[in-house]
């Protein structure tokens, strides 16, 4: 295992560290959306301070110019047999010189999390980049002492508008025989995302409180009402497809199905889900407040077209009273 | 020109299909004029032989030679010609007299000279109402056909005969004077049927129609509107800003004494109002206005009531009548019912110890009933406000509007770039 042969090596043939095979490995993976803004945010942290910094001195470690400086950082969490759930993460330095991790600052950081955390364990490492650096493996192998079998999770911070999924994957490595000698190589894994409630609602808040105009109250509440809409739009679909298979069933063209109209019948039957006087008092009264907002909303609207045309025909058939000099009422 | 024979038989003939009429309506024309109402007398035994409903637009041609001959009608047997009209205008087609509608307003015209001079208006009401239906071209356009039937009704006192006519919004008015005389009579009419509030808004439209000079009607229209202000909000707004200049400047010296009635009521006092009224009695009559003015006296307690409430939450029957200065807390009694009655406050009174208390609007808006009318309310403000959207675009689109506005923005050319829709109006000097 000598470095310098294996980073000549890594340098000469990037390929065989980036051939993207799919994991045999038979592991499954379930990663927290806790870990994917921690990566981002510390990703997003020290690009901008380089920017703020770095205009003079171009010499960042390791990073081409132009191109973001690559971030490092371990990920933990429980492995249970075959699942590996990675709930957290945190930041690492890379040694810019020797290229490895610092290992003293690991250790302490991993036992703070201990004491917190006591059944996580440390199962792997994160970086950003558009692919499988090669000098990866090497930092890879580096963690191998401490987790047998670690996971190396990529972040791609570019942004590509058409790709749909999230730009994380997740490598493992594997001996494989390459050109007759066994070679450790990234192999990449599936895996799902798990969330906690808590999660759910922080990403949620995260993911609404960024509009890309700098949201003031209105788009706030313009940006709530679409997807309110948009959702009892789908909502509506929904039911109308069922609507429709149902009344098709009625007539006969398709056949029965028993177990379908049941699930049908227990879903129409959970509604109406509240029944008391009380709740229809105070639905009906929220229901009046929304109404006559929309009323006071649309007399406002209509007031001021109502202004805009009484200037206009002030000024075409009035004789001017006051004004002088040509000053026009412009609205 | 063709004899009276030929043409009854191309009336006849030609009635069927929208062209046949229309070429009997250019074979018409050709034949109307003075030769035709030279015949006038010979025409009525003519009118027999066609029928009003298929044969409309002959009809009407005749029927306008013989009504405008200058001749008396009493000549065609007065009483029966007016039948003939009546029967005319309720059975006529609406299509066929639409081709020539200033002859069938002439006709209208006459047919309410014709009730008014033999002081039976109230025969004039039920073909009139047809009339208008018929004329209109949509239930938004005012006829001066409306006018002539709202006076009728005023005179007959068959107020609620009006009130299907003034139901509609108009939206197209074709002669200023008609839109004055409809707004004027038609606030007469809710006047008389006690609804002021509707009363109110005809008014207004009558006192802030555009106008280039200032007219009778409008005058008399402002001092009704002075008076049912009075009544309905206990004080007079001032002229909001898309009235006329010249209604501005010189209504109120037209109407001095209303003006004086209106700061005299400002005050509260009763026995002012009271004895200014008295002074005044005879200026008002010759005006007609004096039972209306007589109205506003008494509303006068039920403003002083109603201040009552905003300071007190109860109160004995014999401070309501101190304070407002009537005679016996019956009388008061009798006050506070009926305005409780009417919605206008709410409050309870305590027989056994004579007290009022008064209340807070109880409407809690949580009825479905309540959800219903805001929810109709929404869709016609819509409605509304698209159709102030189109008005608005057609202003725009107007060449005065657009003469002015170009002459302004012409002169400072190169001097300033302006932004045209800025909303702050700037000095330019």
């Amino acid at each position: 295992m000598s470095a310098p042969s294996d980073a000549a090596a890594a340098v000469d043939t990037p390929a065989p560290t980036t051939a993207a095979a799919s994991s045999s490995g038979g592991f499954t993976f379930k990663l927290h959306p806790l870990v994917i803004v921690n990566v981002s945010d510390h990703h997003t942290r020290v690009k901008a301070q380089a920017a703020c910094s770095g205009d003079s001195s171009s010499s960042s470690s390791g990073a081409g110019a132009g191109q973001p400086p690559r971030v490092f950082g371990c990920v933990i969490g429980v492995q249970r047999g075959r699942t590996v759930e990675i709930f957290n993460s945190f930041e690492l330095v890379l040694d810019p010189v020797s290229g490895t991790l610092d290992r003293a600052f690991l250790e302490k950081k991993q036992e703070l999390y201990k004491k917190v955390f006591p059944d996580f364990y440390v199962l792997g490492w994160y970086s950003t980049g558009s692919d499988v650096h090669d000098t990866d493996m090497q930092i890879h192998k580096a963690l191998m002492d401490v987790n047998e079998s670690p996971v190396y999770l990529l972040l791609n911070p570019t942004i590509n508008l058409s790709q749909k999924d999230l730009p994380v994957t997740i490598y493992e490595s594997e001996l494989h025989v390459i050109d007759g000698s066994p070679q450790l190589i990234f192999v990449r894994s599936n895996y799902t995302i798990e969330t906690v409630e808590a999660e759910r609602i922080s990403v949620d808040h995260v993911a609404h409180l960024k509009p890309s105009d700098g949201g003031s109250a209105a788009t706030q509440l313009a940006a709530h009402l679409t997807g309110i809409h948009s959702a009892i739009k789908m909502l509506n679909s929904r039911v109308r497809v069922i609507h429709q298979y149902l009344v098709a069933m009625q007539k006969g063209d398709i056949p029965m199905d028993n177990s379908l109209l049941r699930q049908v019948s227990s879903l129409v039957r959970r509604l109406p889900a509240m029944e008391s006087q009380k709740f229809q008092d105070d639905f009906l009264m929220e229901y009046n407040d929304t109404l006559l907002m929309t009323y006071l909303a649309m007399f406002t609207n209509c007031s001021s077209t109502m202004n805009e045309l009484v200037e206009k025909i002030n000024t075409s058939y009035e004789r001017p009273t006051t004004r002088r000099g040509g000053r026009g009422a412009f609205m | 020109m063709e004899s009276l024979e030929a043409l009854v038989a191309h009336i006849q003939g030609l009635s069927g299909s929208p062209e046949e009429v229309a070429h009997l309506h250019s074979l018409l024309k050709q034949a109307d004029g003075e030769p035709l109402r030279a015949h006038a007398a010979a025409l009525v035994p003519f009118l027999a032989h066609l029928s009003p409903e298929t044969h409309s637009l002959g009809y009407l041609y005749l029927l306008e030679a013989c009504a405008t001959s200058g001749s008396n009608l009493s000549d065609f047997g007065g009483g029966d010609f007016l039948v003939t009209i009546a029967g005319f205008l309720t059975a006529c087609s609406a299509d066929q007299i639409r081709l020539a509608p200033d002859k069938f307003l002439n006709v209208c015209r006459v047919l309410k000279d014709q009730v008014m001079q033999l002081i039976m208006p109230i025969r004039g009401i039920a073909p009139l109402r047809a009339a208008v239906r018929k004329i209109q071209s949509s239930p938004e356009q005012l006829t001066p056909v409306h006018a002539d039937y709202l006076l009728l009704c005023l005179l007959a006192k068959q107020y609620k005969a009006g009130l299907s006519v003034l139901e509609d919004d108009i939206f197209e008015v074709e002669q200023p004077k008609d839109l004055f005389l409809y707004c004027y009579y038609g606030g007469m009419i809710y006047i008389g049927l006690k609804k002021f509030p509707k009363a109110l808004e005809l008014l207004h439209n009558a006192v802030t129609a555009p106008m280039s000079m200032l007219n009778a009607i409008a005058v008399e229209a402002y001092k009704k509107y002075v008076l049912v202000s009075l009544i309905v909000n206990g004080q007079v707004p001032s002229f909001p800003k898309y009235t006329s200049v010249s209604a501005q400047r010189s209504m109120k010296n037209h109407a001095q004494i209303y003006v004086e009635l209106s700061t005299s009521y400002s005050n509260g006092r009763y026995t002012d109002l009271e004895t200014f009224v008295q002074a005044n009695s005879a200026v008002f009559q010759s005006d007609n206005n004096l039972g209306l003015v007589k109205q506003v006296l008494s509303s006068m307690y039920k403003r002083n009531i109603q201040r009552l409430t905003q300071t007190y939450l109860t109160l004995s029957l014999e401070d309501i009548a101190r304070s407002v200065q009537l005679e016996t807390p019956r009388d008061a009694e009798m006050h506070v019912l009926r305005m409780i009655e009417d919605g206008e406050i709410h409050a309870t009174i305590n027989q056994k110890d004579g007290m009022v208390s008064f209340h807070e609007d109880p409407e809690q808006y949580k009825s479905v009933e309540m959800l219903e009318h805001i929810d109709s309310s929404i869709q016609r403000l819509t409605a509304l406000s698209k159709k102030l959207a189109s008005i608005d675009e057609n202003m725009s689109c107007d060449p005065a509007y657009l003469m002015k506005t170009g002459r302004d923005r012409g002169r400072f050319d190169g001097r300033f770039d302006y932004d045209d829709y800025d909303s702050v109006p700037h000095k330019y000097f």
